[in-house]
Parts: structure tokens; sequence; C-alpha cells
């Protein structure tokens, strides 16, 4: 174990943890609305009460990567940004996703790596590798329950505790390489949910479905049940396409309790039709009673530690309809311009990049193939179907 | 200069297209073809295609400033790169180039007027004639015109009705020509129509394909075989779907000045539309043993993008596209910092305008397009062939630049591996009228003969 990463993540944990203190402090003050995302929704993204910290860190961070990780520092080399002429977190040089496929984007030596999360995607692809040890995925539990539960508001009868919870993926035994089903895992946990909450299943060709009686069993689709505490669902995009189709098909409609929420997260993948997010929103509505102001869609992937969210609390003004992604203050996006590599200005599109402290032990700045528009401090999504399918010729990509 | 409403594609863009509306500009062509076009002599009609083509390569003609100064901004294609474009296209449209076309489809440039009879047909007492479709609808795909205005210009002289229905946001080049045709001679413009929809709209498609006695249609394998399926079975369908092109060049070639000629015809073909055709290369395969290496062939290549954008800029291009640049360069970009032995890439400055991307692996690359060029290299045309193997079977044009004495031996050994044309690198977008699309007759498709034994 490296001390120098391992003292840094120890560090990252405590700032996280009285982040967290703080904001339950103030939140005990506070009307119910603010949050931890009152430090940065007012905020343009790279200033802010946390800017001078987050900066030293992320250079920090980037110095002990640079130096211990020889793949990013081939990287890093070749554009000739090294620790010493790099002044900013904004500098320092993003590897694309695609790097995860191809390299060995760890610090982890192989005998301590325990998990690796793989990218989803066709099985055919060569996926990312993002490795894991004990020591990362506390840092990666510790950035992710707290945002989760930040964003995954409940109205003041009930407490996250309270809320049933619904995971609409494999177990994590079956997908043990998912990051998202390790993720939901970890919120079960927190939860303390039974594991009976999983009522997804991995098909013979390793594809994602659902075990429709036990989902509808546990949405409560049983006259005899007499359960009215609200629920929380937790999915992919095509995994609530997979549930409503069912429903849709056999005429069936859920009212679930009051305070009920529906988190939805990632693309179709081709693994259902695919729908704009309004209409799946609204079919959600339709079909589980869930209300949009409780529908809330994550943004995360294999290759980060952290994960945006788009809920509702992070408005930065009241004008605009469309609800924007933050991430938490210890990871910070910039939106950049495909054409100069530099970042867009307000209301413009480009790709999205995450300086990600938490990814301690692979590397914090991840370039992604997804566009966004930039908003206040965070970013409206487009997400990647055009790109996947450049003209017709995406048989033969790399 | 404003354009009249003629054409459905010049309603204005809230203006609703409805099924009716369809079926009777159909009927209009039917009639009007029977009226103006059914007995016109294919003579006159050359005389007509060729002297707008002709308006078209003049600087002053209304049309092509109307095309150049409102095309960046309806097709993204700069004013140059449409300049050189359109002069290629409208270039080949000459009386001659149309007689060399007729003679080569039909064996005698008067079958479509009368029963006549080679050389051969004599000694057997056999003259033939030929009918065109009465009413032919195309179904434009449109990255770029060429194809659709071929088709028009097919159409017109083999005296069909033709209804053009391009893809949306496309129309503007094709309704541009047809507003040329009707300008000089309206009648002939009548018998054209153009429209413009977002393609799978079911009810506009079925009362088109209703009256079609031919559709031709460009697009990929899907698009092709859902428009087939609407087809009922005596309607003649001709479908082209995607296909993708290389260049080839041989080492012995790459000295000297004609090194740098080479890399210039290189240039030429992915400046060309933007690299956006069928025709256009993904790949330019190089063989070592020159003065020239294929790195070096790469970077040179890569320095005369970079002049080209000077002077023939590629235009800004949607957000998506530039992504998919950005996205690609950046696979690039990590594998030369790790193996630059076997990758190297050359980007163009603060924009997407122009990449080069080295590889020492010979496997075929698909292109991200918008002058994104891969060079690589290759031991020889077997190996070549063996890296594009992943392709056989989808391939229109081969470029190639090699010793003359070799070229029909490897224009051969092209041909027998599948690809349908092998022109001269530098002259891949830039088909003779004559050119066989996909390998299929270029007007040998739309008719039907009748024989008469005498």
């Amino acid at each position: 174990m490296n001390p120098e990463l391992s003292s840094f993540a120890a560090r990252l944990r405590e700032l996280i943890a009285s982040l967290v203190a703080a904001e339950v402090t103030r939140l005990k003050s506070l009307k119910p609305d603010a949050g931890i995302s009152d430090l940065i929704k007012s905020e343009p993204p790279h200033i802010g009460c946390y800017n001078h910290e987050f900066n030293a860190l992320a250079l920090e961070l980037f110095a002990l990567q640079f130096k211990h990780n020889s793949a990013y520092r081939k990287i890093c080399e070749a554009r000739k940004l090294t620790p010493e002429v790099v002044g900013h977190w904004t500098q320092i040089p993003a590897v694309p996703t695609v790097a995860f496929k191809e390299l060995e984007l760890t610090l982890l030596a192989p005998d301590e790596r325990t998990t690796v999360f793989h990218s989803s995607g066709t099985t055919e692809q060569k996926p990312s590798r993002h490795f894991h040890s004990a020591e990362s995925l506390k840092i990666y539990e510790a950035s992710l329950t707290p945002w989760f539960l930040e964003n995954v508001r409940t109205d003041l009868r009930f407490t996250i505790y309270d809320l049933r919870l619904i995971c609409l993926t494999p177990p994590p035994e079956q997908v043990p390489h998912s990051s998202l089903v390790h993720m939901f895992e970890t919120v079960r946990q927190t939860m303390g949910a039974p594991e009976t909450a999983f009522v997804g299943k991995t098909a013979a060709d390793g594809a994602w479905t659902l075990d429709f009686d036990a989902a509808l069993a546990a949405l409560g689709n049983n006259p005899q049940s007499a359960i009215c505490n609200p629920q929380l669902i937790l999915g992919t995009a095509f995994s609530f396409v997979h549930l409503l189709d069912y429903m849709v098909e056999r005429d069936l409609r859920v009212e679930l309790p009051a305070g009920s929420h529906v988190m939805e997260t990632g693309g179709y993948k081709n693994r259902s039709r695919t729908m704009p997010k309004t209409e799946l929103h609204a079919l959600i509505t339709e079909r589980l009673g869930v209300p949009r102001e409780n529908i809330i869609c994550e943004y995360g992937m294999s290759e980060l530690s952290s994960q945006a969210y788009d809920s509702k609390f992070h408005h930065p003004s009241s004008i605009i309809h469309q609800r924007v992604f933050s991430f938490p203050p210890w990871a910070r996006v910039q939106i950049i311009s495909p054409e100069t590599g530099r970042e867009v200005a307000e209301g413009e599109t480009g790709l999205i990049r995450v300086f990600d402290l938490a990814n301690v032990f692979s590397v914090a700045a991840i370039q992604t193939e997804d566009l966004a528009i930039r908003r206040g401090g965070g970013f409206e999504l487009i997400g990647r179907t055009q790109l996947a399918e450049p003209r017709g010729c995406s048989l033969m990509t790399a | 200069m404003n354009l009249p409403n003629y054409f459905l594609a010049d309603l204005p863009p809230e203006a609703v297209l409805s099924p009716v509306m369809i079926a009777e500009a159909c009927q209009t062509l039917k009639r009007n073809r029977e009226h103006y076009l059914a007995a016109r002599s294919t003579e006159s009609l050359i005389k007509t295609l060729s002297r707008v083509a002709d308006g078209w390569l003049q600087a002053d003609n209304p049309f092509r400033q109307l095309a150049l100064e409102l095309g960046p901004g309806q097709t993204g294609f700069s004013r140059e790169t449409l300049a050189r474009g359109l002069d290629n296209f409208f270039g080949r449209l000459t009386r001659d180039d149309f007689h060399a076309l007729l003679v080569q489809e039909f064996g005698d440039a008067k079958r479509l007027d009368a029963l006549t009879a080679t050389a051969s047909g004599q000694r057997h007492s056999r003259m033939a004639i030929v009918n065109a479709p009465e009413f032919q609808v195309h179904i434009a795909a449109g990255n770029i015109p060429n194809p659709t205005l071929t088709s028009i210009v097919f159409g017109l002289l083999t005296r069909s009705a033709q209804f053009v229905k391009c893809a949306s946001g496309s129309s503007f080049l094709p309704r541009i020509f047809a507003h040329s045709i009707y300008e000089a001679d309206a009648k002939l413009g009548a018998c054209l129509e153009v429209a413009e929809w977002r393609g799978g709209n079911a009810a506009l498609e079925s009362a088109l394909f209703a009256g079609a006695d031919c559709v031709t249609a460009t697009g990929s394998d899907e698009a092709l075989a859902a428009i087939r399926a609407q087809l009922p079975v005596k309607t003649r369908f001709l479908g082209y779907g995607h296909r993708v092109s290389f260049g080839f060049v041989a080492g012995e070639d790459l000295f000297g000045s004609s090194a740098k000629k080479i890399v210039a015809r290189a240039a030429d073909d992915v400046v060309a539309w933007n690299q956006l055709g069928c025709l256009s290369p993904h790949v330019i395969y190089v063989q070592p043993g020159g003065e020239v290496s294929p790195e070096q062939f790469a970077e040179l290549l890569a320095d005369e993008l970079d002049r080209r954008e000077q002077i023939e800029p590629r235009g800004e291009l949607p957000a998506e596209d530039a992504a998919a640049i950005a996205t690609r360069r950046g696979i690039y970009e990590v594998r030369a910092a790790h193996s630059p032995e076997t990758t190297q890439h050359w980007c163009s400055k603060n924009s997407t305008a122009w990449t080069v991307v080295y590889e020492a692996d010979a496997h075929f690359q698909m292109s991200c397009l918008n002058r994104f060029i891969y060079v690589k290299a290759v031991a020889d045309l077997t190996a070549m062939l063996q890296g594009a193997d992943a392709i056989r079977g989808k391939v229109s044009t081969v470029g190639i630049a090699v010793p003359e004495d070799k070229a029909q031996e490897i224009a051969t050994q092209l041909a027998r591996w599948g690809a349908t044309r092998i022109c001269p690198l530098g002259q891949m977008q830039n088909p003779p009228l004559t050119w066989r699309h996909d390998g299929r007759p270029a007007l040998g498709d739309l008719v039907t003969w009748t024989d008469f034994e005498t």
C-alpha cells in the first residue's frame, strides 16, 4: 500500500465527512430545501468557498498520480503537462474514458486489486477497467453515500430509512463488475434494506432482465398488501422500460405511496427500445404514480467514483426549467468545446470532463464522451446517442 | 435572389405536407410528363441539360451564386468546398459525356428515340429500343448532393417524371438545381418535384410509392430494406447501400516531387465534400520502400491538409460531429503517447478541421469523416486486402497511386477482390458520368428494352 496515497485518501474521507457533518448541523437550522448543494448551486463552477482547498487537493493528487502511475505519466508527458508546470486543476491532463480499455490506469499493485468495475456495453467490446481495493472502495462509498442521500430527498414525514428499496438490477453477486450495482448495494446496506431488494437477474447471454413477478410483488401489486411506506426504486433507463412495457402490455398500474421516489440512470445500450427522457418519466408517473419531481436522474460511470444528480434542489435559477446535474463538492465538472479543447461558455454545448478527487487510486481527471450543455455550476445532459453511430459506420470503430 | 414557389421544398418550413398533397403532386407530374416530356428527343434533352450544367460553371450564374452564398449555412460545406464540388460535378455534364453514357449503356445514342441496330444487331437482324419508367421516385440520403443531382439528370435524360424526396435538412442543393432546370425549360421543370421530410413517414411515403414505377434510394441497409418492404412487387427498386472507399499508394512512386504530388492528390480526396461521400477515402494505405516512409507520408498529408484549410476550409460542424472527432483524437493521443512507433497523430490547432492518424496496423478503420484520415502502412497489395477484409463486398472506390506498368495488374486484383471502381488517387470523389454506381449499369437498371427481330 502506498503510504502517500493512503494518507491522501484518509484526508479526503475526513473532508467529505466534515462537509456532511457541517451540513447536518446547518440543515437543522435552515429551511428544508437547503443543503450541501447551496455551496455550489449559486456559484460558477470554479469559484466558491472550496475553490482554494479543492485546487490544492487536486494538484496534490495530480502530483501523486503522475509519480506513481506510469501509464498516466506518459500521457501527461506527451502533452508536456507535468506537476512542475500545472498550477490549476483545470490544466491537469484528463484521460479519455477509452484509455481505461487499453491501459492499466491504476495505482494499485496487481495483488491489491480486489474488485474491477467494467464499463457497461455490448459484450464483444473490450470494456473499461477501473480497479479497486478495499481502501479505494472505502473512498468510493464515502463519496457516493452522502451525495446520494443529499439528492434523494424525502419529504418531512419520512427519512430515507423509512423508504422501501427496490433495485431493478441483478444483485451484486451476479454482476460483480458493475459499478452501478455496487453503488446500489452500498445504498441498500446504508438503508438496511433486505437483499431481496434486487429484482433483476442476468440472462444466459449476460443481458440484464427483470424478475417481473418479484418486481410487481415488491411494488405492492398485491391486493392483500397493506404496505404504505413510500418506495425508492433504483434502476437503469432500460430496466424501467422493461418494467413499464410489461405493465402496459398487461394493463397494470400501481399507485405507489406518496413520497415514493425513482432514480434512473444511464442510456439504453440497445437493451430495450429507446425513448426520450420526458416520455420515460411520463410513463413512470402514469404506471407507478411517482410524480416528476420525485424522479431523479443520475449520471455516473465505472471510471468515476462520484456521481452527479439532476435533483431539483440544485437548480441554479428558477427561470430555467430543465433540471441540472451537479457533482458533489469534491468533484468538479467542465464542459469542454470539442473544437478548441477549452471550456465552453454558459449555455453552450460540449463534452463533459470531470475532475473527481475520489478517484484517488486511478486518474482523477476524466474526459467523457458525453455531450452536455453548461448550466451554472452543473450541466444539462445530452448524452452519447449520436456519437455511437457516426453516420451509420459504427461497425468497426475503435 | 428569391426562388419562386415551384416545388414542395419551396414551402415555408412550417408548412405541413399531407398524403393528399403528395398524391396530387404525383398525378400532376405524370400528366406533365405526358404533355411535355414523353415525346422529347434525347438530343434536345441533352442540349438543355448541358446548357444548364454549363450555366452552373459560370461565376455570374444566379443559381450558382445562391448555392455558394447560402450553401455554407444550409449544408455545412464552406463556399470553397461547394464551389469545387459543383465545378467537378457540372463539368462532367457535357454533350460528349452524355453521348458516351448513352453509347455505353445502350450501344447507340438514339436508343431512347427509335428502334436502332448496332453493328452486331444488324448481323443478327435485330433492332431494339428502350423505354424508361413513366414515374421515378428518388429517396435521397443526403450527405452530399451528387448522387441526388445525378439521379435527377438521369431521370430527365430517360424522360421520366420524377419525385425527389430528400432527407430532412438536405433539399437545399437539389432544390436550387431543380429551379435552374425550371428556368432553362419550364416544361421540363414541371416534370420534377422536390420535397423534404424525415424518412419513415408512412402516410406520405405510401402516397408517394403508390404510383411509382421505379424507386431509387440511397441509405443504410436497414433504410433500404424498409423502403423495399413498402413497394408493390411490380415496382422496380434500385437500392444503393452504404459503401466505403480507401486509397493505395505504392512505395515505388514516393520519390522527390512525385511524392509531393501524390500527397496533394490524397488531400484532394480527403477535402472533397469533406470526405462525406461513399467514394471518399477512410484510409490511405501506403507501402514502404520509397524515399518517403508511410509515417512521413502521413506527416506530409497533415501539412497539406493544414494548407488546404487556409484556402478551402472545412466549415463548422454540429457539436455531435465535432465531439466524435475530439473523442476519436483522444484515443489516438493515448496510443501515440504509449506506442509512438506504431501510432502517431496530427491535428489542426484549436479546431477539429483536419486530423491525420498514422497506424502501423493494417486493419481497415472507419473514419469519423469530416477530414479525419487514417494513413496505414502495408507491405504490399495482398497485405492491404487482408487488412481490408472486414469491408470486403462493401467497397466502392479504391484510389490508387502506383507505377503505370503495374496499374493494370493491381486494378485486376482489386476488381477480383470486389472493388467496383478503381481510379487515380485524387479523383475518388469525381467519377465520370459513365460511372457504374456500385458496379451496376448507370442507366441500364432504369430502362426496359424492346427487341425487334426483323
